[in-house]
């Protein structure tokens, strides 16, 4: 019942914000400052995927749209567009996240490395329509591959570490009946 | 109850995707505004992170020097192996410095004798690396100088030895440094002693590519490469690195500059090159002016009086 408590699920909605700001710190220390062969997952994207597929009441789209537009001015990254699309990733994964009540990690994962290739896609797609610079393409693919290998390891840490897991039907029913 | 809850449900869920909506076209209107208005844009981003990072730096720079200690930590298991490299790079050394010492004395010499001007606009302020681009997709890193300390857009950055990159966005305490090695980095470069001139073009890897070269037979690996000052962006003579050839045989520079270590950086001031635009007067008096003739000497008073008039005149 703990979990459903208007306490904890606002702790948890400002515990996002608060993990990305600490994800962005890091991403911007000054420790790696030569061009590298490779690109580390985007670990905002997984947290953000992670938690709307388990909680969805911990991330509104606002929450998301917000951090990722930070994320997109801090990063030198085109304003909006990446936001945008995670926006609508999360949301198609939230949409599919009540049917999934009962599926399997395996079909959970398939429709997150579905909405990460989607984003990725999406985003060349645009920024090549709008004639801007772009990314070497091994670079970006490298970075989806990673991202999508790290899935599992997010919903590791978020639910053994900050304990966002899943609701049983009967707190689900709780949490509705309430709002 | 049931149905006061499917009730409420029915309201909140439109109520969620309009809002979800709302927020979707303000995101794609910000992208769009920033690709017609870029500049406007880029401008508050540097404000935006003019804001953030410094209220980050507090815990920056301790978390930086702890990792780049643990760095050093590992780098110790090897340090008897380093050791012996270094003495025999030392006694290499002795021998340079030697050479470089005559070379020194022998350049100042010259330069005396030729009455040799060096710029005395080239001044700098030196920032202390703060942040870097965060992505791995941009080379940057952001200094703690900004327009506070008089930073303009497009001085170049160095670090001790090489030129680095160059200042594109300032906010007030914050100035970001593109670096060479970033995709959209395009520097002019004079490559010595040929005289070659070409385009030092980064491309997201640590040796940027030379291209335009005019022709690239003259260009052997371990020429220097310095910035030749065209299109009036840079000084000129700044050293940017040797040219070296890669794998598939395309003229690449080796940057002069450390990246591995980027701590602090030297911005140039720059006031912009001086541009002659007139073609030049005629030498002499224009005509029809009357010019003043030499007289002989030991005419006395007329002489004295004539040379008065031809100065009020």
């Amino acid at each position: 019942m703990a979990n459903t408590s208007p306490a904890r699920i606002w702790t948890m909605r400002a515990a996002f914000p608060a993990l990305a700001l600490m994800i962005m710190f890091f991403h911007l220390l000054p420790l790696e400052t030569e061009p590298r062969f490779w690109a580390p997952p985007d670990l905002l994207i997984l947290l953000a995927m992670a938690w709307s597929l388990r909680r969805p009441d911990f991330v509104p789209a606002l929450s998301i749209g917000l951090v990722m537009l930070l994320a997109d001015l801090l990063f030198q990254r085109p304003p909006g567009l990446l936001a945008l699309l995670t926006v609508l990733g999360c949301g198609f994964l939230k949409a599919r996240a009540a049917p999934h009540r009962e599926s399997t990690f395996a079909s959970e994962w398939l429709a997150v490395a579905v909405a990460v290739t989607g984003i990725t896609t999406v985003n060349r797609l645009v920024l090549v329509l709008f004639g801007v610079q772009q990314a070497p393409l091994g670079l970006t693919v490298i970075e989806a591959v990673m991202t999508i290998a790290a899935y599992p390891l997010a919903v590791w840490a978020s639910q053994s570490i900050l304990g966002v897991r899943k609701l049983s039907p009967a707190e689900a029913e709780t949490l509705v009946s309430r709002r | 109850m049931a149905k006061d809850k499917s009730q409420r449900d029915d309201y909140a869920t439109p109520l969620r995707r309009l809002l979800t909506a709302v927020l979707c076209l303000c995101l794609a209107a910000i992208f769009i505004v920033w690709r017609i208005d870029s500049p406007r844009v880029e401008r508050f981003r540097a404000q935006v992170v003019d804001k953030v990072v410094p209220s980050m730096d507090w815990a920056m720079v301790p978390v930086t020097a702890t990792i780049n200690l643990l760095r050093d930590f590992q780098s110790y298991q090897r340090l008897s192996e380093q050791n012996r490299e270094l003495r025999s790079e030392l006694r290499q050394m002795r021998a340079w410095k030697e050479a470089a010492l005559q070379l020194e004395q022998e350049n100042a010499r010259l330069l005396d004798l030729n009455n040799v001007r060096l710029d005395p606009q080239l001044t700098y302020i030196t920032g202390v690396v703060m942040a870097d681009s965060g992505s791995p997709f941009r080379q940057s890193v952001l200094l703690n100088v900004g327009s506070r300390d008089g930073v303009h857009d497009g001085w170049a950055a160095m670090d001790g030895i090489g030129l680095v990159g160059r200042i594109s966005g300032t906010g007030h305490n914050t100035a970001r440094v593109v670096l060479l090695t970033d995709a959209a980095s395009a520097v002019p470069a004079t490559i010595q002693p040929s005289g070659q001139t070409a385009l030092v073009t980064g491309d997201n890897s640590a040796a940027p590519v030379l291209s335009f070269l005019e022709n690239p037979d003259l260009v052997r690996p371990g020429d220097r490469v310095i910035s030749s000052g065209d299109g009036a962006v840079f000084p000129a003579g700044l050293l940017i690195g040797q040219v070296a050839k890669d794998r598939s045989g395309r003229m690449r520079v080796r940057l002069a500059a450390d990246y591995s270590r980027l701590e602090f950086l030297r911005v140039l001031r720059h006031h912009g090159t001086e541009v002659i635009q007139d073609p030049g007067g005629l030498v002499g008096a224009p005509p029809g002016d009357p010019v003043p003739q030499p007289r002989p000497e030991g005419l006395g008073a007329e002489s004295a009086g004539s040379t008065a008039e031809a100065g009020n005149g």
